[in-house]
Order: structure tokens, then sequence, then C-alpha cells
């Protein structure tokens, strides 16, 4: 076999980025253990090792039946990853518009639904519910209502918004439904 | 090809070029195709083994779904090994099936498969013939081992007496290879590789 140089495939192979800006050795440490890229909603396992929600994801997708950290292979789940949130941002971007979502920090939302799973309606309340307009999610939503919900969207974003205007939609329509036994 | 899986062989063999193994020589890495899908790889045999010095080059498929499962390698060199298919070149290796991870790279597969040169595992074999030998007639491995080296991977040591008997199977009109896999199998006794051959 013919004696090449060592570097045969040369950095500046075609497609190659122009290199440079990633070498310096501070940034790497902020390089998710997937992609190798600087971490992207950033999330570090309960080992410490950091990736990006999506890289992680996806590793967890690809063998539910196997979870370990892909880096040292301690056992690692959704639940446990903790995910990081810097200062200055400045990708206003919000990581929830993108499949999939990150899990949110511990921290459990207030109950904006007051008194309301108090009511117990019944299972035929919640079919007439869910098919029909309704997108998927929020008929699954109906089902948890009385647990505080881990997974809430964090205030300001749009799927906050969204869900802010679901629930008034759902309140009122408790409300109607009330009207109804009482005057039926 | 998906994204996420060219950028990352991109930036592996990136690094992989200031490596110390690629400075040292203990192995190579180069693209066969623009795509990324497909490079080359070759480690050299690890010293103090029947290896040492041998030149073995490597087919590495990169799926479309890297870094989330793993590459396909194979040994495109012959090589006589417990864990690698004296046929096809297929390699028994944890790391390239169940116990692949994520944060391996190209580099450290090459590391390991290098390492599996040094440490067969016979227990969890490729190639039963191999892994028999290797286990019942340790120096009758060890020589044969060498001696594949020496013919197919430009390994330094020759075994004399092992490159005579194969000869003497090459004047009967035997296919060399078929020659050397006949003998290898059956632990360099020519009578019952010529058997074998010819029955
Ligand atoms: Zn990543
Ligand atoms: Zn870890």
């Amino acid at each position: 076999m013919a004696e090449t140089s060592e570097a045969r495939a040369s950095p500046s192979a075609p497609g190659g980025d122009a290199g440079g800006e990633d070498d310096k050795p501070d940034e790497r440490m902020l390089e998710c253990n997937i992609c190798l890229d600087t971490a992207r909603d950033a999330v570090v396992s309960m080992c410490g090792h950091l990736f990006c929600w999506p890289c992680l994801h996806q590793w967890l997708e690809t063998r539910p039946s196997r979870q370990v950290c892909p880096v040292c292979k301690a056992a690692i789940s959704r639940d446990k990853v903790i995910p990081l949130y810097g200062r200055g941002n400045t990708k206003q971007e919000d990581p929830r518009n993108k499949v999939p979502p990150r899990p949110a920090g511990q921290r459990t939302e207030p109950e904006n639904n007051g008194g309301f799973p108090g009511f117990g309606f019944g299972e035929g309340f919640h079919m007439s519910f869910g098919i029909g307009a309704f997108p998927f999610g929020v008929f699954t939503s109906t089902f948890n209502f009385g647990d505080p919900r881990p997974s809430a969207a964090p205030r300001g974003t749009a799927q906050y918004e969204e869900e802010q205007f679901l629930s008034k939609i759902f309140l009122w329509v408790a409300i109607l439904f009330v009207l109804w036994l009482i005057f039926a | 090809m998906a994204n996420i899986a060219a950028k990352r062989v991109k930036r592996e063999i990136k690094e992989v070029m200031k490596s110390e193994e690629i400075m040292g020589g203990a192995f190579k890495l180069e693209l066969i195709n623009n795509s990324w899908t497909e490079l080359q790889g070759e480690i050299t045999g690890p010293p103090d083994t029947p290896y040492e010095s041998g030149k073995f080059l490597l087919e590495i498929k990169v799926p479309e779904t890297y870094p989330f499962n793993p590459p396909k390698i194979r040994f495109i060199t012959k090589i006589w090994h417990p864990n690698v298919s004296s046929v096809t070149g297929a390699i028994c290796l944890d790391i390239l099936k169940d116990q692949w991870a994520a944060a391996l790279t190209l580099r450290t597969v090459l590391l390991s498969i290098q390492a599996l040169l040094s440490e067969a595992e016979p227990d969890d074999p490729q190639d039963a013939v191999v892994a028999r030998q290797y286990k019942e007639y340790p120096s009758i491995f060890a020589m044969t081992a060498t001696h594949w080296t020496n013919v197919y991977a430009e390994g330094k040591k020759a075994i004399v007496d092992y490159n005579r008997r194969v000869q003497v199977l090459l004047e009967m009109g035997v296919e060399e290879h078929q020659a050397r896999v006949a003998l290898s199998t059956h632990n360099w006794n020519l009578e019952v590789a010529t058997e074998e051959l010819f029955s």
C-alpha cells in the first residue's frame, strides 16, 4: 500500500466548516457529548455530563429499554436531567417550539385552576370534550388536571398562552355544565 | 445523510487529525466519499502481539442515525483472530453492538479494535475455528496469526515452516488462500488439510 502522509483526510476536506472558532479549550467544556457542538438547550445528567436536550432525547428514544448515559453509562432518565439556563441567551428562540420539549426545571407552577378538580366529572364529559376540534394535547391534559403539572410550559411562551386560553375555555364549559345540571 | 451524522463525522475527522494516534502512526482515517458515509481506517498491530507491525485496513460505514447507532466496521485485511471472521472480516465487539454509546467516536472505536488485537475474547468469538485453536493450541494460534499478518498485512515476521507447507499445497494446484485456510483450520497438519481439500 502506498505510503502517504499521516493527514490523509485533510481538515479542509469538501464541505468542511471553517475551523478556528471551536478550538478554544474553554469553549470545548460546553460541548454536547453527542453532537460535539456547543450544547443548545443544554441539560446535564446526574453524573454530570452535558448534552443538548434534542440530542439526549434522541439517544433515549433510540434505546428505550437501556437508558444509560452516553458517556459513562450511568443510569439516566428524562426526569433526572437538569436543564441549564444561562444568562445572555442571545437566541430569543423558544426551545418549546422545537421537538422535543426540554424537561422543565424542578419548580412546580402555581395551581391556576383553583377548585376545579373537585367537580369529578364522569367519563362521558371527558369523551365529549376530547373528541372534536381540540388537539390531542389538551385531551391528555384534562386527564391529569388534578395533578401538579411538572411539564407546564414556561410563562410567556406560546404554549403557555395556549394553555391559559384553553384552561379558561375549560372553566367556562365547566360553569355552563354546572348551570345545566342545576337548571335542567 | 442526516445533518447531525455528517456534522459529527466532519468534526471527528478534524479532531482525529490532531490526535496523538495519527501523529504516532497508531492508526489512520480517511474519507472514501464526500458524503461522509464511508471511511477507511487503518490500524497498526500492537507490539508484542502476533499482529505486531501489521497494517490492517478497516471498512467504516456511518449510518444515517449516527451517533445514535454505531458505525458498521469490518476488517478488509484478512486477519486470524478469535473475534474477527477469517472469511468476512466481521468484528465481534460489544461497543459496535449493544454496548454502543453516543459519546463514543471513530477514534475511540479504532482504539478499542486495536485493544481487541492485544486482548482477544475467545469466550465471545466471531470465528469459532480460530477461537478453538486459541484455547486449545495457543502457540499454534500465535504462529498462525503471525503468519497471516505477514502474508496479508505486511507484518515483518515470517513463519518459514508455514510458508513451506502452503507451498506444498500450491504445487498440488490448490489456490493459495484456500490452502492457507485449510492448513490454519487443521493446525497446520498437512495430511489432514490435503485430505479435506481433495475429498
Ligand atoms: Zn448535541
Ligand atoms: Zn455520565
